[in-house]
């Protein structure tokens, strides 16, 4: 019984890496970005679904808000400043998301202030379910379904719309595609705002089933920098196993060892960059 | 205005500079002192950072573990366990290099950004172990009562002899940094900077070479460390959070990352900074990031650069021959444009 | 020609800076250090209020002098603690340092300060060294220690409500390692068996792990959650979540109930315990009085951190006018403090020992719902005049190892026998006498 809930943990947890990690890692893998404010993303749509739960008392409302509006910023910061460098080393754009990041959290600190807070779902979803003599609280059932949904979503675009035949063309051949007509801006800007939408989706779960507090945004960063690195940067199904992967090392991780359990979601980063530096389904660039 | 004039400019200038900042003690209050000397270990950590970055070329995000490595190692040694001074120094810059060394060898066989996250992963390895252990650590709570030494009769716990012991180490540290720039084994920094294939073609021991890059800039980070945990006292997982790491960072590329001087200036101008901004308001990283992101869209090469184009800086010694971020016609490693992972 | 003005102007900004720090002349400077972002943000802000409360009402004057206040925020960081701390006294030449939330800011900042020379008064850092191992004569701490209310709170539940076995899990640092070892003695000397114990990192979001590994069928009376601020509020909710409030009880450790935490957290704990200094329905002269200034000024009612600040504040007040508002003795103004007479204090009469330690009641209380529909902590029983070291002889406690993460030891078995039997025990009488 308690291992159940062990591995119900690591899917809840492995569901949230998902999320986080499937933007961020299909971003990269197009423009050869890493989004380092993914984690401020992360915390500003989590505290701006808590505002929108405020005004309009649906947690779905929520949901969308935080998602959208981080999509809409996601929008600005790649027209405004990261097209700007763009013809530059992508350490550019990189560097600027890094100070980016700086700017987002310290507003966010400025507004919502430095005590945690956490977003209450609707009664319904959240008092605890007994399935098969196990009592687990009903939401995180709910979260793991919003990211196989996600999961499917993300294939789905990637496999069946113009826009994800674009995308997957332009990452293996940037000039060809653009010489064949299609707008390389506008898939970046698009994949970009896909990227900011799921952070900002992810914190508003994460916000839910967890908290929102100054320093996560770090915290969740540096999980998504591991769960991409150990999947293999711009790899969808990647990300997908790692996720799952290391929620169940931090769940196990976590009731035997508490003392070690981040160490212990760092260390197959580790083991995988000194065998296979490119990850487990990266491709070796 | 003849070489020569120039260099006797150049001398003039240095002794004033070089006086004043002797004489410091004199003339400004306690908290100035302690400002100071907070620039100084800052700018030790900032030297790690802009030796890789400057003439290197790598953005590393490791440097602050092995900063707070050497204060941690000092902390459990010296202070929990009452080993005499040297040893706990010492061990604690023998821990710095060794660490280095490992990590050296892991990292070393990548560029670019991939070389930043990976060195972002190994920092936050050293940050998130001494965060959660608190049986030898303490946690988050870190290790306190941390006391300097007193090397041959001098009180180290004096503001102004802990500051001149600091200076002294600090001119040290960039006279042997000159150096370095200047001998073959800068030299060859400098060409895999702008090329590691075309260096290694023509023989040189590329891995290597930066490996112990990457070891010397660690030694300079460890140094300000142990100064660091003297100057507070304490030290705690803070040394090495990701805020922090990033915030060194800025710094260097404030100053001018192709400047040898950039991360001093860089450093100077982020400690002021903040003693001023906080007096106005808590905002202060808004306030660097704001100013990091018009650096970055402005003026890549930082306030150096911006002084060299308008004629006040000079582009002779302590130059680096490379603009940071223009790209380049041959990227720095195996092509990395065009190619990902598969969907 | 450029590089020489360049290099001119840098010496002569280095000439120019200012000797910082001003005068102090006709003010006097209180520091006030605390957390104001982290976990414990709510705890410095509560601290903030009770603080502001007390220098209004003295309209921030003191026997002619004005009193001036500088706030710092150290985001619950040692470090940053420390790198105030010297701030306030380099640069701003405080003539007071306060403040201080959690114990290891508390013991982080003592540290630091010890030899400056200026008067210590932790508003709520509560760790005992403070005032024990590592005291020293500039600190006065009016307040409380961690072991104080925990050691009445583990004798009460053993004595009175035959617990035997207790499962704690707890927040990983000295305050924590202080409550968790004052409730030990207080329950294995009062009869209980065995308080298993767990700890986990600050902060923690997840806790579902932990709560999945309470076992259900070991007959532990009671789960005790031995931390505070969003923490807390996170545990409880998950435990709740998890459906484990039916199965095991919930208790708490003094701050976990604490408003306004308390209200963000779920109505099925009702009826659960804590032990504090104060309970919300107090209902005294003394504590009516601050309450309805406090409800009039901040439009909440106020919990035990704002009290303790408010009391602080007051002492702090008080000194300097007993001083005529002379503070160039710093040794002279300790002094003063400590002949305050404070048996007015709003949650009830406190008096000093040897090491400026408050001797004081310590309340038993039950979380309420109230008429209101929100829950309050109710209390239950009193013990009057208890000591930081318990009813113990202090040579006796302080010849035990500190408090830390395995000691005391979690069973009855394992406790030398000089910390389970005592001269006189407490005595706990109805709330309200």
């Amino acid at each position: 019984m308690r291992l159940m809930i062990l591995i119900l943990n690591g899917l809840t947890q492995g569901a949230l890496f998902f999320v986080l990690g499937s933007g961020l890692t299909l971003a990269f893998g197009l423009m050869r970005v890493v989004n380092m404010s993914h984690g401020a993303f992360y915390l500003l749509g989590g505290y701006l679904g808590i505002a929108a739960l405020k005004l309009s008392g649906s947690w779905t409302v929520a949901l969308a808000a935080g998602g959208l509006s981080i999509a809409l910023l996601g929008l600005v910061v790649e027209r405004g400043m990261l097209a700007r460098v763009r013809e530059g080393a992508d350490l550019s754009q990189t560097l600027l998301t890094i100070a980016l990041s700086m700017i987002i959290a310290d507003v966010a600190l400025a507004i919502w202030g430095g005590h945690p807070l956490s977003i209450r779902s609707p009664a319904a979803i959240t008092r605890p379910v007994t399935l098969f003599g196990l009592t687990y609280p009903g939401f995180r059932y709910v979260l793991m379904a919003i990211a196989v949904l996600i999961a499917l979503l993300l294939w789905l675009i990637l496999y069946r719309t113009r826009f994800g035949i674009a995308v997957r063309a332009s990452v293996d051949d940037r000039e060809t595609v653009s010489a064949l007509g299609v707008r390389i801006d506008t898939i970046y800007s698009l994949m970009f705002m896909l990227s900011a939408l799921l952070g900002g989706i992810a914190g508003v779960l994460g916000g839910t089933y967890l908290q929102l507090s100054p320093g996560e945004d770090t915290t969740i960063l540096t999980y998504s920098l591991v769960v991409i690195i150990v999947g293999g940067l711009g790899s969808l199904l990647g990300t997908l196993v790692s996720a799952l992967l290391l929620g169940q090392i931090l769940s196990f991780g976590l009731a035997y060892a508490p003392e070690m359990s981040m160490f212990l979601v760092f260390v197959p980063m580790a083991i995988v960059l000194a065998i296979r530096p490119e990850g487990l389904f990266g491709r070796r660039t | 205005m003849t070489t020569e004039a120039t260099r006797h400019a150049t001398t003039i200038a240095a002794a004033i500079v070089v006086v004043a900042l002797v004489a410091l003690p004199a003339y400004v209050g306690q908290y100035t002192l302690t400002t100071f000397i907070r620039t100084i270990y800052f700018g030790f950590l900032a030297l790690s950072v802009g030796l890789l970055l400057g003439q290197g070329g790598m953005i590393s995000l490791t440097q602050t573990a092995f900063f707070g490595l050497s204060g941690y190692v000092i902390g459990l040694l010296g202070t929990e366990r009452g080993f005499p001074s040297p040893i706990p120094e010492l061990a604690g810059l023998a821990a710095v290099l060794l660490l280095a060394f490992v990590f050296g060898l892991v990292v070393m066989r990548t560029y670019g950004t991939v070389f930043l996250m990976l060195t972002l992963a190994l920092g936050q390895i050293c940050w998130s172990f001494v965060r959660q252990n608190t049986s030898l650590l303490h946690g988050w709570a870190g290790i306190r009562g941390i006391q300097p030494p007193s090397p041959f009769g001098l009180d180290l716990t004096q503001h102004a002899i802990f500051y001149w012991i600091s200076l002294a180490a600090f001119g040290f540290g960039l006279l042997v940094l000159w150096r370095l720039a200047e001998s073959p084994f800068g030299l060859a920094l400098n060409g895999i900077r702008e090329s590691p294939r075309r260096m290694s073609a023509l023989g040189y021991p590329v891995f290597w070479l930066r490996v112990t890059a990457f070891v010397i800039a660690a030694l300079y980070a460890g140094i300000g460390g142990i100064l660091a945990a003297w100057s507070s006292g304490i030290v705690t997982p803070t040394a090495m959070q990701l805020s922090r790491t990033i915030w060194i960072l800025l710094v260097v590329i404030l100053g001018g990352a192709a400047h040898f001087w950039g991360p001093v200036l860089g450093t100077v101008i982020a400690v002021w900074l903040d003693v001023l901004i906080s007096q106005l308001t808590p905002r202060y990283n808004t306030v660097i990031g704001i100013v990091f992101v018009a650096v970055i869209l402005v003026a890549p090469n930082g306030i150096l650069g911006v002084l060299e184009k308008i004629g006040a800086a000079g582009t002779g010694p302590g130059r680096w021959r490379r603009n940071l971020f223009v790209p380049r016609a041959a990227e720095a490693a195996p092509p990395t444009h065009g190619r990902g992972g598969h969907t | 020609m450029s590089k020489k003005v360049f290099a001119a102007l840098v010496a002569a900004g280095l000439m120019a800076m200012p000797a910082t720090g001003f005068a102090a002349g006709d003010s006097i400077t209180i520091g006030l250090l605390s957390a104001f972002t982290g976990p414990f943000a709510s705890f410095g802000q509560l601290q903030k209020e009770g603080a502001v409360l007390a220098l209004e009402q003295a309209g921030y004057k003191v026997a002619g002098k004005t009193i001036k206040v500088i706030y710092a925020d150290d985001q619950l960081d040692n470090e940053q603690a420390v790198t105030k701390a010297k701030q306030l006294v380099e640069q701003d030449k405080v003539d007071v340092l306060t403040g201080l939330v959690s114990g290891d800011e508390g013991l982080s900042v003592g540290s630091y300060m010890k030899g400056k020379n200026i008067p210590v008064v932790p508003m709520y850092s509560a760790s005992e060294d403070m005032t024990m191992r590592e005291w020293y004569p500039f600190i006065v701490r009016p307040t409380w220690t961690g072991a104080q209310p925990m050691d009445v709170f583990g004798y009460w539940l053993a004595r009175t409500k035959g617990f035997k076995k207790i499962y704690m899990i707890g927040e990983d640092y000295s305050y924590p390692y202080n409550q968790g070892g004052g409730f030990k003695r207080g329950f294995l000397r009062g009869g209980g068996m065995e308080v298993k114990t767990i700890w986990h990192a600050v902060p923690t979001s997840d806790y579902s792990s932990l709560i999945g590994s309470i076992p259900l069928d070991q007959g532990y009376d009671a789960v005790l959650y031995n931390g505070a601020g969003s923490d807390a509020v996170a545990f409880v909710k998950q435990y709740v979540e998890f459906g484990m409030q039916n199965k095991i009880p919930l208790i708490g450790q003094s701050n976990t109930f604490e408003k306004p935490d308390l209200d963000s957290m779920p109505q099925e704990i009702v009826s659960a315990y804590s032990a504090h200094l104060t309970a919300d329905d107090l209902d005294t002269p003394n504590w009516n009085k601050f309450r309805d200034a406090f409800k009039t000024r901040w439009d909440h009612s106020p919990s035990a951190a704002s009290e303790f600040a408010y009391g602080c504040m007051n002492l702090i007040l008080r000194g300097i006018e007993a001083q005529k508002g002379d503070v160039t003795d710093k040794a002279a103004l300790v002094k003063a403090m400590r002949a305050v007479d404070m048996s007015d204090e709003p949650r009830g009469p406190v008096k000093l020992d040897e090491f400026n330690a408050a001797v004081e009641n310590v309340y038993i209380r039950q979380v309420t719902l109230g008429k209101d529909g929100a829950m309050f902590n109710k209390g239950l029983v009193t013990a009057h005049d208890v000591s930081q070291f318990g009813p113990y002889d202090r040579a006796v406690y302080m010849k035990q190892p500190a408090d830390g993460r395995t000691s005391p030891p979690e069973l009855r078995s394992a406790m030398p026998a000089e910390m389970l039997q005592v001269a006189k025990d407490y005595e706990f009488v109805p709330f309200g006498k």
